[in-house]
């Protein structure tokens, strides 16, 4: 009932905006929705579910999206390069969990950041691989002569790997691991000591179900955008990603659905308002980022358990 | 529910009870096992090149020539004078990050937008109101106290008691705007600034240090002292330390804990700011400078996250590694350092480093 709801909203969403923006322009954005939203479910895991900070999730998204990049650049079928670039991100994330196996909260937050740091230093230094800061451009996504070049082809993979990634974490949330998640989430030391779940194994899983995920999310934005470089994914990604699974609620899986869309039309709400705006100020760059970083805070202060938990818990 | 938020992002309140001096030379020892390390390095790529080739012989077609043609001491005191001084300026960043973590618990994201609008202040007042610098960069400083202030009373004080991450949102949001209002304004996003405190050099010998880094370590000495004696002999700043050491005790004795939660803000942000004068003088006043926090959240980490002087100490040793970094490896070593180090001692020390983590085994 709950999940034909949802569909059914997402549809009149997206026939509405086709209707407003134009078809081709509405399309674009959902699968930018779609994208941003597998990647805010993979945060959504580690902090919503497992409960640790994470401010580096940009770099998992780079690793996922250069692996993918690099492979389909040599003609490697995408069957097999997405799940290089999924497999690439599961590895990242082991590896930016690993400080977490002795470390809590805060301290292991902060060695994400130093790990999304390096990450990103190592993607403009090593030119011979990644070209720097000139970027790297993708190929289309495609195989044995199709091509997905149309917003509507586009669209479709993307909410198809949506719904793939929604069953898959539903399925992983309800069983055993989502148990344990939720249980290092609530308290690390009864969870460890009293019920004999091995906090390392859970956090690395988290890690590795949200690396593989940012990997995913990561594959599809390089064929969709179609060129990437280092600075796309830096910290201000990291933190919108964060923002999107705040917004959304993070306890809430389809709150990375909600989360994603508003941050991904946010950019266009802020640039109509800005042609409202008075005088010179509006058209000055600067204004967007004010009205981002407005919107966080009004956001956090007034709606601190975001938008998914106004309905029924789930 | 308080108390359950807390759990759910596992924090629950830390215990207060280590030996601050104990730590102190856990943290001193650590710096002393990976000096000499740096050191040995040091000596080992010099030796062949030294008693072989006269560094002014032109025999090598290098061209990094202003680094060789010094002899190795006077340069290597160079290096080490600008890795203090850039040091500084990351433990006093750290510094401002720890008060006021310690204080409020909250972790500010803001810090290095507060530094670039202070120092952004300081050129306004300086060349758009024509102030004498002193003036102007006092004015800035206070004036960036007084928003931390304000910040606290309408924003930042939503979130006491919330998880970590309401903090980290809210500050980031709140550094988004700031850095926005700034790059509205179309003199401050065009060109860049320079303070001319002390852009002389001074010369002893062959020794060439820039005057302005001799007096970003001065300065910062002296605010240290200043802070020092405000924590140990002011009412207000032994009230700070009571709260940030148990704010509940501290209401019960009295301690006004909400008004020093915004002295916490207040001073936090001037730091930042006065941290933003210092650095103006080395690189230049531009929308970016703020991007130096990233490396101050290193030092405080590295620091411990819960003493002052741990992070004014592990920002002087970062920005040190750093500069030796800069020195001795290939280009593009030197942004990292600060990252790997960080990594390294929260793999290798989790207790030693930062007594009061939480440690798994």
């Amino acid at each position: 009932m709950m999940r034909l709801r949802g569909v059914v909203v997402a549809t009149l969403v997206l026939l509405g905006a086709m209707l407003a923006f134009g078809a081709d322009h509405a399309l674009g954005q959902a699968t930018l929705v779609a994208t941003y939203a597998i990647a805010g479910l993979g945060l959504a895991v580690i902090v919503g579910q497992a409960g640790q900070i994470v401010l580096g999730q940009g770099a998992l998204v780079a690793v996922g999206a250069y692996v993918e990049a690099l492979l389909a650049q040599r003609g490697v079928p995408p069957f097999i390069s997405i799940v290089f670039a999924m497999m690439a991100g599961c590895l990242a994330g082991a590896c930016a969990s690993l400080p977490a196996r002795r470390l809590g909260g805060l301290y292991f937050g902060m060695s994400t950041l130093a790990f999304a740091m390096i990450v990103e230093e190592v993607l403009t230094r090593w030119e011979s691989l990644t070209r720097g800061g000139a970027g790297l451009s993708v190929p289309a996504l495609g195989w044995a002569g199709m091509e997905a070049v149309t917003p509507l082809a586009q669209f479709l993979i993307s909410a198809a790997a949506l719904v793939l990634a929604l069953v898959l974490c539903r399925r992983l949330c309800a069983g055993r691991i989502g148990r344990a998640w939720r249980a290092v989430r609530e308290d690390e030391v009864a969870a460890a000591e009293a019920c004999g779940i091995d906090l390392a194994r859970a956090k690395l899983a988290a890690f590795a179900v949200g690396g593989a995920l940012a990997g995913l999310a990561g594959a599809l934005y390089a064929h969709w955008i179609g060129f990437i470089s280092p600075e796309q994914f830096g910290l201000f990604f990291s933190f919108e990603l964060l923002m999107l699974v705040f917004i959304g609620g993070a306890r809430h899986l389809r709150g990375a659905v909600l989360g994603a869309l508003v941050i991904v039309s946010l950019p266009q709400f802020i640039t109509l308002l800005r042609d409202v705006l008075p005088g010179d100020w509006g058209r000055s760059a600067g204004v967007e980022s004010v009205l981002f970083g407005l919107v966080i805070v009004l956001v956090v202060l007034l709606r601190p358990q975001g938008i998914a938990a106004k309905g029924r818990a789930g | 529910m308080p108390g359950q938020t807390f759990a759910a992002f596992g924090y629950p309140p830390k215990s207060r009870t280590v030996g601050r001096r104990c730590k102190l030379a856990l943290r001193a020892q650590t710096c002393i096992d990976l000096f000499p390390h740096c050191t040995a390095f040091l000596r080992r790529s010099r030796q062949p090149r030294h008693p072989l080739a006269p560094p002014d012989a032109g025999t090598c077609d290098d061209t990094g020539v202003n680094a060789l043609s010094l002899p190795p001491m006077s340069s290597l005191i160079q290096v080490l004078s600008s890795g203090v001084a850039i040091g500084c300026v990351y433990g006093l960043v750290a510094l401002s990050f720890v008060l006021i973590y310690k204080a409020t618990e909250a972790v500010s994201f803001m810090q290095g937008e507060l530094l670039m609008l202070g120092a952004f202040a300081a050129v306004a007042l300086s060349f758009g109101l024509d102030w004498p610098l002193w003036l102007a960069a006092l004015s800035a400083v206070g004036l960036l106290g007084l928003l931390g202030a304000g910040l606290e009373r309408l924003v930042l004080r939503r979130a006491i008691g919330q998880p970590h991450l309401v903090a980290v949102l809210l500050t980031f949001g709140l550094g988004l705007m700031m850095r926005g209002a700034v790059t509205s304004v179309p003199a401050a996003s065009h060109d860049m600034y320079r303070l001319p405190f002390a852009d002389r050099v001074l010369e002893i010998g062959a020794l060439a240090l820039s005057l302005s880094h001799l007096l970003v370590i001065v300065a910062t000495v002296l605010l240290a002292v200043l802070l020092t004696a405000f924590f140990r002999l002011t009412r207000a700043g032994l009230a700070l330390r009571a709260c940030s050491e148990d704010a509940r005790m501290a209401a019960l004795m009295g301690v006004p804990v909400a008004s020093m939660h915004t002295l916490a803000w207040a001073l936090g942000a001037a730091l930042a700011a006065f941290a933003g004068m210092l650095l103006a003088p080395i690189t230049f006043v531009h929308l970016n400078m703020g991007l130096i926090a990233l490396k101050a959240f290193p030092a405080a980490v590295l620091g411990g996250m819960s003493s002052l002087p741990g992070a004014l100490l592990a920002g002087i040793f970062l920005g040190v590694a750093e500069a030796l970094a800069g020195y001795l490896l290939p280009e593009g070593f030197k942004d990292v350092v600060p990252y790997a180090l960080l990594m390294l001692a929260l793999l290798l020390f989790p207790a030693g480093m930062s007594g009061r983590a939480q440690v798994r085994r």
